[in-house]
């Protein structure tokens, strides 16, 4: 189209692999401390520009995974009027009220209370703003903030697994191998209980010199303080009760979840206006715009390769790696994209396991379901092995520490380290003994 | 002599009681330095990050941080000073660490009081790893002598081998 001179398909393929796989390179180690956004789409506007994938197919793509737009728009909208309303300070409030001014129980709460809105509102909610909300609870109840900051971040992966909706990787995957609710529940619903029960016991141990104390109830915040306008917040809550198990029905019937996503934000949206609690151009800051520049780019450079066929045979080698058993299929499906999320971030290697798990489609039922729960699984909990950010993230801050300066997002790796190896074997077992 | 107290938020009686024995010396002029640690924000923006959104840096959210943290360490200072109550009072923040030693070369300090890791109800820990990572970069880049003042826990010796 605009490549102006021809080329034989040998050099397509490569020209279009290498542009692909430098994408891939560029998001792992951001040089010039780009953004990831910028660089999709600088692959993604290259490979058009050059003609090595076509404007009708790339629109084609992005109009295919409309499901995944919306749903990262109204997932974000509500989490962010959510917290308007003062939301989530009440509910980090309540969490200390029932801790009953023990360090240890306030710890086990935050847990809680960081599955529930993982589980509703995704592990964005819990990352993003639970994690502030809970930093200014236990500053005031003079308690040691780095444990509660662990529990915040890890259980924002370990628990986003429980619904489809409780982190968007879920909806990357599930748009393209659609799983009913119930398969997806007998797949991920035990591994996830037991992901979790293992991430608060491993952390009670870490902790537990730390978790001793208690804190003066005169410190704690009423709950009614956190509430910043009566009707909004009885409206949100009125909102999000209709959400929730709206969203379980439309999982049920494998109805698009970002049309309830995408409701519930409108509705948040017009309490919030009638209140005057924001203005729209308030509420248009809540939300992260360059994702969907990130999202779309990374969606036309992986069609791209698709088409090269890199893709189909790392599918192939996938499959070759599995054995052809259900075990290595979970093995191979948790392990290589737990490894890649902490390489490229997990919305590459979701959309790039997703190529590839395209070539497996005619494997048995019990492999095919084995390499899609276990790609979901690793790429949810994944993460948490580098927490704070991708492992060039954390070569950065290692060559800090040759400074002398103590590097506290280091803590976050040790114990990602520690912790995040024995739960994805933990979670693969069950999910593999759930097949 | 000018002494340097480094209050963690635990370690007030500890600190005030070990100046009050420095009383004898003369001149003796004290500060009172906490630190607001920048740590666990820059935590918190890395995970930002991890999830495409910018630094918090104006908000809602933040102005409640920065009224926690500022509350709490005017709290410290304050019942510091019941005990101390000549002393200066620093409030800085950042790295507890870089701050702590910085704070000691402008101040000009000739010795740092400081404890070996905040605790938390825990019993005082004696040997290996018993010096946080704070106290340990103060001990290595100190401008002055730096008096470490250990919990008493004569109830755990003697050391058996």
């Amino acid at each position: 189209m605009f490549l102006f001179f021809p080329l034989s398909e040998f050099w397509r393929t490569l020209l279009a692999s290498i542009i692909g796989l430098l994408t891939l390179a560029g998001i792992m180690t951001r040089p010039f401390r780009w953004s990831e956004a910028r660089i999709a789409m600088i692959g993604a506007g290259t490979l058009l520009l050059l003609g090595l994938i076509r404007p009708a197919d790339a629109v084609r793509t992005l109009l295919r995974d409309w499901n995944t737009f919306l749903f990262f728009l109204g997932m974000m909208g509500l989490s962010a009027l959510a917290e308007t309303a003062g939301l989530f300070d009440w509910l980090a409030a309540q969490a200390a009220r029932f801790a009953k001014q023990s360090a240890a129980r306030l710890f086990l709460n935050v847990f809680l209370l960081g599955t529930l809105i993982t589980m509703i509102f995704s592990n964005d909610a819990t990352a993003l703003i639970l994690t502030p909300v809970v930093y200014v609870l236990v500053t005031r109840l003079r308690l040691p903030v780095l444990p509660y900051l662990f529990a915040c971040t890890f259980i924002a992966d370990s628990a986003s697994f429980l619904l489809p909706i409780s982190n968007p990787i879920n909806v990357i995957i599930i748009s393209r191998f659609p799983l009913d609710l119930l398969t997806f529940l007998r797949l991920l619903f035990l591994p996830s209980l037991v992901v979790i029960t293992l991430n608060i016991g491993i952390f009670y141990l870490l902790y537990r010199k730390q978790l001793r104390g208690s804190f003066e109830i005169s410190h704690l915040p009423t709950a009614e303080k956190a509430v910043k306008h009566k009707a909004y917040f009885r409206y949100t809550l009125w909102v999000l009760a209709l959400v929730a198990p709206s969203y379980v029905v439309a999982s049920a019937f494998q109805f698009p979840l970002s049309v309830v996503a995408i409701a519930g934000g409108l509705l948040l949206l017009a309490g919030a206006l009638f209140w005057k609690r924001v203005t729209l151009l308030e509420a248009g800051k809540g939300i992260s715009w360059p994702i969907f520049g990130f999202i779309a780019g990374m969606f036309v450079v992986v069609r791209a390769i698709e088409d090269t066929g890199l893709t189909h045979k790392l599918g192939k080698l996938l499959l070759h790696l599995s054995r052809g058993t259900s075990f290595g299929a979970v093995m191979v499906g948790t392990f290589g994209s737990a490894l890649g999320t902490n390489l490229i971030n997990n919305v590459p290697m979701a959309v790039v396991m997703n190529s590839s798990l395209g070539s497996i489609q005619h494997a048995a039922p019990a492999i095919r379901n084995g390499f899609v729960a276990a790609t979901m699984f690793g790429c949810d909990l994944g993460p948490n092995l580098t927490t704070v950010g991708s492992l060039a993230t954390i070569l950065w801050l290692l060559i800090l520490r040759q400074r002398d300066v103590d590097v506290s997002g280091l803590d976050y790796f040790k114990v990602g380290v520690m912790v995040t190896p024995l739960m994805l074997l933990a979670g693969a077992i069950t999910i593999w003994l759930c097949l | 002599m000018r002494v340097l107290c480094c209050l963690d938020g635990t370690n007030t009686q500890q600190v005030s009681h070990a100046a009050q024995m420095f009383s004898t010396a003369e001149p003796l002029t004290i500060a009172l330095l906490t630190v607001i640690d920048a740590g666990p924000r820059r935590d918190m923006d890395r995970t930002r990050e991890r999830f495409w959104r910018p630094p918090l840096r104006h908000g809602p959210l933040t102005d409640e941080m920065q009224d926690a943290e500022r509350a709490v360490s005017e709290e410290v200072l304050k019942a510091a000073l019941g005990d101390l109550p000549q002393a200066e009072t620093l409030l800085r923040q950042g790295l507890p660490e870089l701050e702590i030693v910085n704070a000691a070369a402008e101040w000009r300090a000739d010795v740092i009081f400081i404890c070996p890791r905040a605790e938390y109800g825990e019993p005082p820990h004696i040997g290996p790893r018993s010096v946080g990572h704070v106290a340990r970069f103060v001990l290595d880049h100190a401008p002055c002598p730096v008096l470490l003042l250990r919990p008493l826990a004569g109830e755990q010796f003697p050391i058996r081998r």
